[in-house]
């Protein structure tokens, strides 16, 4: 069989001696840049590309595929921790993550993580190498009219991750809309709420929303007991390190989900690891025996988008090695990458240079074996970090934010961002208003929008293309019922209401 | 009468979101709501102005309506505590392109430490010495990954 | 040479070189940075990272030359940043077409091409019309018969409306009297798969962007947007040559150094990135990438950009972008 005799080829690439360091180096490299938030793997990538130039082609994308996935592993870490996202994709970690931690049970969380990005990441290129190509054909059967419905179905999601009051939910999740629409619109070049800032004209970037409002608006809460403010709880002992059985049984059905989540929405050209871990963790919760639990510390609310935006790593190496298409900055770099090795990312790429191919499928494989056995022993090392008194650790939160916030762009503007979006997050938690949802809005809004435009333009302002097109009819279906699960409930408490009153 | 530092919350909250949302409708309209192409850059922004106007006086009503039950009564203390430091955090910041990272952000772990947190000056002192150099050391030194600068080029 | 102008010639020889350090070599004494106003791994970035790279193994700088990204509103962070540095010889930047477009049709966008000092020119990027391999189209006269069938009902996907793949449409549906509707996609990703889903007909794109699948043969090449057919498709015909003749919009990438450059250091910078353009590694990578590598010195360039910018304005109004400039 074909994949079988690529595969073992290979293995034989990777497993020599040179190609094992790399890819090391890679992992290594990745998973720092991962934790510390204003690194990213794309900045990362784009700078050690010279530094590749003297390097054979195997082993170069290699080293730089290690660093692209090895970065999804870290990314959690300062999200359970400290409840700052090392990763835009490692946001939605955050939200059980960091309440696991202050349960006490950081270890544990920090575990999982490692664990789900073991499996989705192992299953993701299990998905590379058996059913690119199908997968492929898929990806590109999604035109504008289904993302729109994906991106509905995402938002739908708030309805499940509103908590107590949906009307909170729904307004923060418009408050997230109108934030992302800042910026210059991408049909007409029309600014829009820019306040006559030339620095808005790119729009607000989303890592200095989320740190502001997550991390910042954290501390803010956490400061108001003073000098009596906790730290969150440190593990002890060994057992408490690391996820029990029970918490691991849990999260079967997230590890999963996650992974296939991950997959295909990585997949698509216009997908991301970070709305695929939204609509893993709203999956999960949708699934759940107790989805009140969500938001508050479940072990599946951390393997659900964990191991999304590790599979997406797979699902978006299918149409940059089948295609040539890359599908976000980092496997944009790496096309670049490619290129300039000689080697063609393609359709043709698979025949042509079955060397690096392979060698990156193979390698994949043993990356995220040695990313297992790396983060492993580090979750008791990081979980020290807790030990830190909280005179230490709440200065070292602010620094770890502005630098996360200046760090993508390089402009004092985003850290005055920084500053407001703080205190957003500050009020927002005080007034009780779910801050989620607005997360969720401002990552999803942008790209909804472009759909529906595309879409319409594309019908030539026939709406009902929407539901004509199986895939996308389904999928807003979907959201549809989603949004009126509430109904569902607020029907039933009126009937039972009248029964009780009657009888 | 006191009224739940709550529902006062969600009244003034709705009332400030209601006006965002006719600040969105009335920016909304200036620009092109449909055009040949399609729905233009006001339509969306519309649609959610509007959206966030009727949800939030919503909101509103249903604060008005429900019983001041006093669940939760302001902590203006703790808010205050919170303020401060957020006080200091902008000031922090705002000092960044002058002075730079490293002693805008020592001044800030400072004041946390001394101030909010009550220590010691000389723990206070340490702590804010040895974060901002940490800091320094790793990121602009070691990963080369800039931080504001000021007149002494740190 | 007559004898009058060989006189007129060596007097001025010797007055320049009497007259000392006013008329000396600029000498740079701290590191270049070179802007670029895209994010690391962006084609700017690839681009400028490159030139640097060769610069460094050829030696030709006594100083290191970085590359500083700022990346923010197309153009306009990169383009604030160096005219905030007006007058510093030490700051260079990478433009491209959006330096001139942005502050047409952004009101903020207050930064312009024009005020900043214009060094040269370095490449032309032309690019391809394909339409997918299955397609019935074979030559542009069947896409623009086909789009006059069913007006708005063709459809090509780009990127925003002040792209080139949108201005040569505008130039193209004006000369025929045709339409067709313009997609954006804000990915280059997104645009080839719309193209390869079936969900566009045709599409304008970077022959390094389309290389692979026209090589496979999942795409189809109908024209070619350039002053000349470029080598790699010595068969397919330029827009000129298919009968369409539209003025040539090109998408260039050059240097331009701070406002307030001397004379002597632009033709340092010229110079030294002229000598840049000519090693076997540029040579290389111009045509790995497939661009047009036309040198333009810096005398030209000033008149380039007015008279280039009059032809964008009309272009973009004619498109229906908002032209505030």
């Amino acid at each position: 069989m074909e994949i079988a005799s690529g595969l073992l080829h290979g293995f034989a690439v990777a497993l020599q001696p040179g190609n094992v360091i790399w890819c090391f180096v890679g992992c290594l490299l990745g998973t720092i840049v991962g934790i510390m938030p204003g690194l990213g793997p794309a900045a990362t990538i784009a700078l050690l590309l010279p530094l590749t130039f003297k390097m054979d082609p195997a082993g170069g994308i290699i080293m730089l595929a290690g660093i692209y996935y090895g970065a999804k592993y870290g990314g959690s870490t300062t999200s359970i921790l400290l409840n700052i996202p090392g990763e835009s994709s490692s946001v939605v970690t955050c939200l059980d993550g960091y309440q696991m931690a202050r349960k006490g049970r950081a270890g544990a969380a920090l575990g999982i993580a490692a664990i789900a990005s073991f499996v989705a990441g192992t299953v993701g290129v299990i998905g590379l190498t058996l059913v690119a190509p199908p997968v492929a054909a898929f990806a590109l059967s999604f035109s504008s009219p289904e993302y729109f419905a994906l991106m509905c179905l995402g938002l739908a999601l708030v309805v499940l991750l509103s908590g107590t009051s949906l009307l909170k939910g729904l307004l923060s999740l418009l408050l997230g809309l109108w934030l992302t629409s800042i910026g210059t619109d991408l049909f007409t070049a029309q600014s829009r709420f820019i306040f006559g800032q030339a620095t808005l004209l790119g729009g607000i970037d989303f890592m200095v929303v989320a740190i502001g409002v997550f991390a910042i608006g954290e501390v803010l809460g956490s400061v108001e007991a003073g000098e009596e403010a906790k730290v969150l709880p440190v593990p002890r002992g060994f057992r408490n390190l690391l996820p029990n059985a029970e918490e691991l049984k849990a999260c079967r059905f997230a590890f999963l989900n996650g992974s296939i989540t991950g997959f295909l929405v990585g997949c698509l050209p216009g997908g991301g690891a970070t709305i695929s871990s939204f609509i893993a963790y709203g999956i999960e919760k949708a699934v759940s025996k107790h989805p009140e639990q969500f938001g508050k510390g479940a072990p599946e609310g951390v393997a659900a988008p964990e191991g999304a935006n590790n599979a997406d790593t797979g699902g978006a190496l299918v149409p940059l090695l089948t295609l040539g298409i890359p599908s976000g900055g980092s496997t944009a770099i790496m096309l670049s990458a490619l290129v300039l090795w000689g080697v063609k990312p393609g359709p043709l790429m698979m025949q042509e240079s079955p060397d690096v191919f392979w060698g990156l499928v193979a390698s994949m494989y043993i990356g995220n074996v040695v990313l297992l056995i790396l983060n492993l022993p580090l979750v008791p090392l990081f979980a020290q970090i807790l030990r830190l008194p909280v005179y230490v650790l709440f200065p070292v939160i602010f620094g770890i934010s502005i630098v996360g916030a200046y760090g993508a762009s390089g402009r004092m503007f985003d850290l005055g961002l920084l500053v407001g979006f703080g205190l957003l997050g500050y009020a927002m938690s005080k007034l009780k208003y779910p801050s989620a949802p607005l997360i969720l809005g401002f990552v999803l809004g942008d790209a909804m929008e472009r759909a529906l435009r595309q879409s319409l333009m594309m019908s030539q302002g026939d709406l009902m293309t929407l539901v004509q097109r199986p895939i996308s009819a389904i999928m807003l279906s979907l959201a549809l019922v989603i949004l009126l699960i509430p109904l569902f409930g607020w029907f039933n408490r009126l009937r039972l209401r009248a029964i009780t009153e009657n009888g | 009468m006191l009224r739940a530092f709550l529902k006062k919350g969600d009244v003034i909250s709705g009332a400030v979101l209601a006006a965002l949302g006719v600040f969105i409708i009335t920016q909304a309209r200036s620009w092109d709501y449909y055009t040949l192409d399609g729905p233009g850059p006001g339509f969306f922004p519309f649609w959610y102005g509007v959206a966030m106007v009727v949800l939030s006086l919503l909101l509103v009503l249903n604060a008005a309506r429900a019983d001041g039950d006093g669940d939760s009564k302001a902590d203006w203390p703790a808010t205050g505590r919170a303020m401060t430091v957020w006080l200091a955090f902008a000031l922090s910041v705002g000092l960044m392109d002058f002075l730079g990272f490293l002693i805008s952000f020592a001044l800030l772990a400072f004041f946390l430490v001394a101030v909010v947190f009550r220590r010691p000056f000389t723990t206070a002192a340490v702590v804010a010495v040895a974060s901002a150099l940490a800091f320094h050391l790793i990121f602009p030194v070691a990963l080369s990954v800039s931080l504001p600068t000021g007149p002494f080029g740190f | 040479m007559n004898r009058r102008e060989l006189l007129v010639g060596t007097a001025s020889t010797l007055v320049a070189g009497a007259a000392g350090p006013a008329f000396a070599q600029f000498k740079p004494s701290r590191p270049i940075e070179f802007v670029v106003h895209g994010g690391p791994g962006s084609g700017n970035d690839v681009f400028a990272r490159t030139l640097t790279t060769i610069i460094d193994q050829e030696k030709l700088l006594p100083v290191r030359m970085q590359v500083v990204n700022k990346p923010g509103g197309g153009s306009t962070s990169a383009a604030a940043y160096v005219v905030s540095k007006k007058n510093d010889p030490h700051v260079i930047a990478c433009f491209t077409n959006i330096w001139l477009i942005d502050p047409m049709v952004q009101e903020a966008a207050t930064n312009k091409l024009m005020d900043m000092s214009p060094i040269a020119r370095l490449v032309v990027e032309p690019a391809l019309v394909v339409v997918r391999a299955d397609s019935q189209i074979k030559t542009l006269k069947e896409f623009i018969d086909a789009a006059k069938a069913k007006p708005g009902a063709l459809k090509m996907s780009g990127g925003s409306i002040t792209s080139r793949e949108n201005t040569v449409r505008q130039l193209l549906m004006q000369l025929t009297g045709v339409r067709w509707a313009f997609i954006s996609f804000p990915s280059g990703g997104e645009r080839i798969a719309a193209l390869l889903g079936g969900h566009v007909d045709m599409m304008i794109v970077d022959p390094s962007e389309a290389g692979e699948q026209v090589r496979a043969g999942k795409l189809r090449v109908i024209a070619q947007v350039n002053e000349r057919r470029l080598p790699a498709f010595p068969d397919i015909p330029t827009i000129k040559e298919a009968g369409y003749d539209i003025p040539n919009v090109p998408q260039m990438r050059g240097v331009v150094g701070a406002p307030g450059m001397s004379a002597e250091t632009i033709a340092f910078y010229e110079d030294l990135f002229l000598k840049a353009s000519k090693t076997a590694g540029w040579q290389k990578f111009v045509n790995d990438s497939q661009l047009d590598g036309e040198f333009v010195k810096s005398a030209e360039l000033k008149p380039f950009f007015t008279k280039f910018e009059g032809e964008l304005r009309e272009i973009l109004k004619a498109a229906g972008a908002k032209v505030v400039r």
